[in-house]
């Protein structure tokens, strides 16, 4: 199982002369949830950017499933198993919830303009097959009775947990989760915590990596810290040995 | 009478037009303004096949639709690396330099002297020369084109065309190449462009490079933001619009003298008034920024 996690090796990324991600190494592993914790500017969302592929590192190499990743576009990072939730949410704003999720639901190749008319006979089966994933889902993340609304018409949290939800459909093993709890009330923070939970404990094959500032999030739900400091891991180790540690609650708590 | 079939025939050969640039306008969200350079592309490219080649009405057409979409091709691969106002403007480069290749090369096309005398199309020996009949030969394309079309716009395909629209970047974070679904989309639209093309030279029997001006982009792309995108009823309700809105001015009954002029300025200003009103278009839900 060791080999099945995401491992990233001295990666590196310099912008404007300014080191922002500094010869990290870590290890993501399956069936528990990792959080990487740091103050603001420390480079976390700059990680994740560089494993989907947003930014391509300098220096360094990303694998998974023993392949290397590294430099490849976010598509293909995608189509390897890799999902990310944005910081700032992106959900298709014109689309329903519905579509929302299917769109996460389709493959590469049933996505080509030639799919239908290859397909005339089994459409009516493919769809109503996808609809039953896209509704699956819809009721795993609580979403079933809002299917009909356009995405731009939820709230903030409501759209966070479309976000999940739309990553959890498309399959991805290794969930990247920018601040999922962040901008939203206690009722919504605990409703996303639950999936989160949920998505471990029944699925011990998901790797899940959550950036977060909320220190009660990252203790209730997280096993395992990386701590990040000037572009650097400064510690990692199990959640109480990290946050209990002297240096770190100076530099990032402030106690 | 005559009148009012050759507006049903535009109109439906505007349609194909509409239809076809909606799934890039629409779906992708991509501002293009060389939808002309297909339109006439496909017009030159029919004209030459039947003129020069002898080639029947339908292989003509097939063939022209098959130029036209390699022509796409080439134009949407660099094209398609930019994206808002610069991929505006690239289109724009694009319409320009066909234009100048359409009025300069004279011995492919004449030039500014055009293509007269282009043979009625015929089909299984039957010719179609008549206005009714013109009419029934454009209608039987443009259902056949909006089928697919529709079809098209429902498809997962239309779905993750949509989905890069609202969000390129979560669109990619799914899997989707934006590179191969927008070259899709941008080939797909210039090949029904082309059937246009080759219906209207055929109708009118002449063609100059006149016609596929960046004037008839801007006016295309008016039609679609007008009907509204995204969806299959607004290229109906733009092109309805846009063609008969002129047509009816004419009967105001304004004196000679500022008539012209006068139905240009108010043609503007009910432009002007839809937006301000309707920046989504009368049958649209998706505001194009």
């Amino acid at each position: 199982m060791r080999t099945e996690g995401l491992k990233i090796k001295n990666l590196s990324k310099a912008m404007n002369g300014l080191k922002i991600v500094d010869r990290v190494t870590a290890t993501f592993l399956p069936g528990r949830i990792t959080a990487l914790v740091g103050p603001n500017g420390a480079g976390k969302t700059t990680l994740f950017h560089l494993i989907t592929g947003e930014l391509k590192p300098d220096m360094g190499e990303i694998f998974y499933r023993k392949k290397k990743i590294a430099g490849l576009p976010p598509y293909k990072v995608a189509r390897n198993g890799i999902g990310r939730l944005f910081q700032d949410v992106r959900v298709f704003e014109n689309l329903t919830v519905f579509e929302n999720v299917a769109s996460a639901c389709y493959s590469e190749r049933s996505e080509t303009p030639w799919f239908p008319f290859l397909h005339i006979k089994g459409l009516r089966s493919f769809n109503r097959d996808i609809a039953d994933r896209v509704m699956f889902w819809l009721e795993f993340g609580g979403l079933a009775d809002l299917k009909d609304t356009p995405a731009s018409s939820l709230s903030y949290g409501q759209q966070k947990i479309l976000a999940i939800t739309r990553i959890m459909a498309a399959g991805f093993s290794i969930l990247l989760l920018d601040e999922p709890t962040a901008g939203l009330n206690p009722v919504m923070i605990k409703r996303v915590l639950n999936i989160l939970k949920k998505i471990i404990k029944e699925d011990k094959s998901k790797t899940i990596v959550l950036v977060e500032h909320n220190m009660s999030v990252v203790t209730e739900v997280a096993d395992w810290v990386y701590f990040m400091n000037e572009g650097r891991i400064s510690f990692f180790g199990r959640t109480d040995h990290v946050l209990g540690d002297q240096e770190v609650r100076e530099i990032y708590l402030g106690l | 009478m005559n009148y009012i079939l050759h507006l049903l025939i535009m109109i439906g050969i505007y349609m194909i037009l509409s239809y076809g640039l909606n799934l890039v306008v629409g779906f992708g969200g991509l501002l293009s303004l060389c939808h002309a350079v297909f339109y006439g592309i496909g017009a030159y490219a029919c004209t030459l096949l039947m003129m020069k080649c002898g080639l029947p009405f339908l292989p003509a057409i097939l063939l022209t639709i098959l130029i036209t979409g390699i022509c796409a091709l080439i134009v949407g691969f660099p094209a398609l690396r930019f994206r808002g106002d610069s991929f505006v403007i690239v289109t724009l480069g694009f319409q320009m330099i066909v234009f100048t290749v359409l009025y300069n090369w004279v011995d492919l096309t004449r030039g500014p002297y055009g293509i007269p005398g282009i043979p009625r199309p015929v089909i299984a020996g039957y010719e179609f020369t008549t206005l009714p009949e013109y009419l029934i030969i454009v209608w039987t394309f443009l259902i056949l084109i909006a089928v697919v079309l529709f079809i098209i716009y429902k498809s997962p395909f239309g779905l993750a065309l949509k989905a890069l629209r609202d969000n390129e970047m979560a669109a990619e974070g799914l899997g989707k190449s934006p590179v191969h679904l927008f070259l899709y989309a941008f080939v797909i639209s210039g090949m029904t462009a082309s059937v246009a093309g080759g219906l209207y030279a055929t109708y009118v029997t002449y063609i100059d490079p006149t016609s596929f001006t960046l004037d008839e982009s801007i006016f295309l792309l008016t039609v679609l933001l007008v009907g509204g995108t995204g969806n299959r009823i607004g290229p109906f309700v733009g092109t309805v619009f846009m063609i008969l809105l002129p047509e009816a001015l004419r009967f105001l009954g304004m004196p000679d003298a500022v008539a012209a002029n006068a139905r240009q300025m108010i043609y503007g200003l009910t432009l002007i008034l839809l937006m301000f009103f309707r920046p989504q278009g009368i049958a649209g839900k998706y505001m194009v920024r």
